[in-house]
């Protein structure tokens, strides 16, 4: 009978280099988001615009006398705030349990007995969520610009409006900036991804409810900063460099979305640790 | 000696029981947390607005149209705006959907199930649990905001007061409608909490701007029917479209559709329950 070696091994694979760790993470993470079929049928649902801005794009292209469907910055900044709904719903499902589940499994303390720094792990996290948010917003967009130059045969869309592919990278980072920091946050901060995904909602559509009273009561749109939404509109309406909708100054709105991720970062901080010290 | 027949216990008295045992757990849970936030969020918002309509900071409360600055306006504001259009559906959504799926997610369902109890009475008492607790903390939060906002601008505590026994009615059977529809999609649905958002923030708030028959698959709709208070607008193209595919519904069929719906989830809840095999995550 073969006595097998029980004792001590190193460890015989390949090492990586560190500040990689993350990669591990996000890639597992991604993986087992994309085998829930129910998501993939909410990602093809979320990709329904895009094909709409499509069509309307080749319409305009080879039917110009079709003014109405014209294409401008005003569109993409439309099409960008229709994706709002499902930057939510994708932020809510995927990003409420990212760190909540290991909590709850004390999944934590192994992960960060890994070479793994806390750092890499919340990346690893972060990863996981802005892929699916940018898959939604900034991948759609461009590919819309990128059709608008492929249909027209010319540049001069492109020329004209040359600030477009900045604005639209800028305001879908902001907008993935904000939904996935926020809700890692909040994930940390609790063992139920049920109670974050609640929270989450509670912050994103109270913050606009209390904004809709003050502005019924002051007659004033000065007051959009206490509203999440509020605030990455104002931002992206200077982006997009289209008519503000609210009268509050933009860095009032900027710095409002700077606090929001500078919490969010100081609450991982405090909270993403291999060792909880109960008091 | 032969033994003694098993009492048994009715459907009532089962429900009764868990009704008894949950009621202390969503008083006294970390969840409350959430819930003070909730409805004390009104509450200081309706400090705010005393304090500066003391200060004379007020400007054009639009009601209908018309520019108003009364009390009791203001309060009609907040119950639209706040108590029907968020607190209510996202209560529902929170602790409708958790009732069943907390027990699968603390893995002592099975506790619950191996008593000799129909498992429909379960999710009822639960239910009933979620009902008294979130009746008895939201409606004293209206209350106090009544006090607080209903004086602004010379508003007169006792006239309106038969439009907040209204309110307060209509919040309760808001806050039972919705808990029975989100503990149907909390037994049915594999993953609960995302429906119900989905359902009370994009499609109740999305089909209410399509003129036609679709509003009548929404909760909203006919609580609107309900509501004493004038729908509150803004220049928004969102309020202007709110305001003209608004067809109104009569109170009476406004209360037989929710008590309807309100009672088919319900029964659809306890069936639901009943019948679903919850496999615990290992």
């Amino acid at each position: 009978m073969p006595i097998h070696d029980q004792s001590y091994r190193r460890y015989t694979g390949r090492r990586e280099e560190p500040g990689k760790a993350w990669l591990v993470i996000a890639r597992n993470g991604i993986l087992t988001i994309l085998r829930k079929r129910l998501f993939i049928g909410l990602l093809i649902l979320a990709w329904i615009p895009f094909v709409v801005g499509a069509v309307t794009i080749y319409i305009n292209a080879n039917y110009p006398q079709f003014t109405l469907l014209a294409m401008t910055a005003q569109r993409f900044r439309g099409f960008l705030s229709q994706q709002d709904f499902f930057v939510f719903v994708i932020t809510v499902w995927v990003g409420a349990g990212l760190i909540a589940n290991d909590k709850r499994a004390n999944a934590l303390q192994l992960y960060l007995s890994k070479p793994l720094t806390r750092l890499e792990y919340v990346i690893g996290k972060l990863a996981i969520l802005s892929a699916f948010l940018l898959m939604v917003t900034w991948v759609p967009a461009i590919l819309l610009l990128a059709l608008q130059v492929a249909f027209s045969g010319s540049f001069s869309f492109l020329r004209q409006n040359v600030y477009l592919f900045p604005a639209v990278t800028v305001y879908s980072c902001l907008q993935v900036m904000v939904s996935a920091f926020t809700i890692l946050a909040l994930s940390s901060m609790s063992k139920s991804g049920r109670y974050v995904a609640i929270l989450f909602a509670g912050a994103w559509f109270f913050s606009h409810a209390v904004y809709g009273v003050i502005y019924a009561v002051t007659g004033s749109t000065g007051f959009s900063w206490v509203s999440l939404p509020g605030n990455l509109n104002e931002v992206g309406d200077i982006i997009f460099h289209v008519q503000h909708r609210y009268s509050t100054s933009p860095a009032v709105s900027l710095l409002a979305i700077v606090v929001v991720i500078a919490v969010s970062i100081w609450v991982l901080n405090r909270r993403v640790r291999g060792v909880e010290v109960v008091q | 000696m032969p033994a003694p027949a098993p009492r048994t216990v009715s459907f009532a008295q089962a429900a009764r029981r868990v009704f008894d045992l949950s009621l202390g757990q969503m008083l006294w849970s970390r969840r409350t947390i959430f819930l003070a936030l909730v409805v004390s969020a009104p509450v200081v918002l309706g400090l705010v607005v005393r304090l500066m309509t003391a200060f004379g900071i007020h400007g054009s409360v639009r009601i209908g149209g018309a520019a108003v600055i009364s009390g009791p306006s203001i309060f009609g504001l907040f119950i639209w705006l706040l108590y029907l259009r968020f607190t209510v559906p996202v209560l529902g959504v929170f602790y409708g959907t958790s009732l069943i799926a907390d027990e699968v997610e603390d893995k002592t369902i099975t506790y619950l199930f191996t008593r000799p109890i129909p498992r429909g009475a379960v999710l009822v008492g639960k239910y009933l649990a979620y009902l008294v607790a979130t009746v008895l903390v939201v409606l004293p939060s209206v209350m106090l905001l009544y006090f607080l906002v209903v004086p602004v601008g010379g508003g007169a505590i006792a006239p309106t007061f038969p439009s907040l026994v209204k309110d307060l009615g209509l919040l309760g059977i808001g806050l039972a409608a919705y808990g029975s529809l989100f503990a149907w999609v909390g037994c049915r649905f594999k993953y609960p909490l995302v429906t119900g958002l989905v359902f009370a923030f994009g499609w109740e708030q999305a089909i209410m701007i399509i003129p036609g028959y679709l509003k009548r698959l929404t909760i909203a709709y006919y609580i609107q029917g309900l509501v004493p208070h004038a729908m509150p607008m803004d220049d928004s193209a969102l309020s202007i479209l709110q305001v003209v595919s608004r067809d109104s519904v009569s109170a009476p069929i406004s209360l037989i559709s929710l008590a309807v719906i309100w009672l088919t989830f319900l029964i659809l809840a306890a069936r639901a329950a009943g019948r679903r095999e919850y496999v615990l995550e290992q």
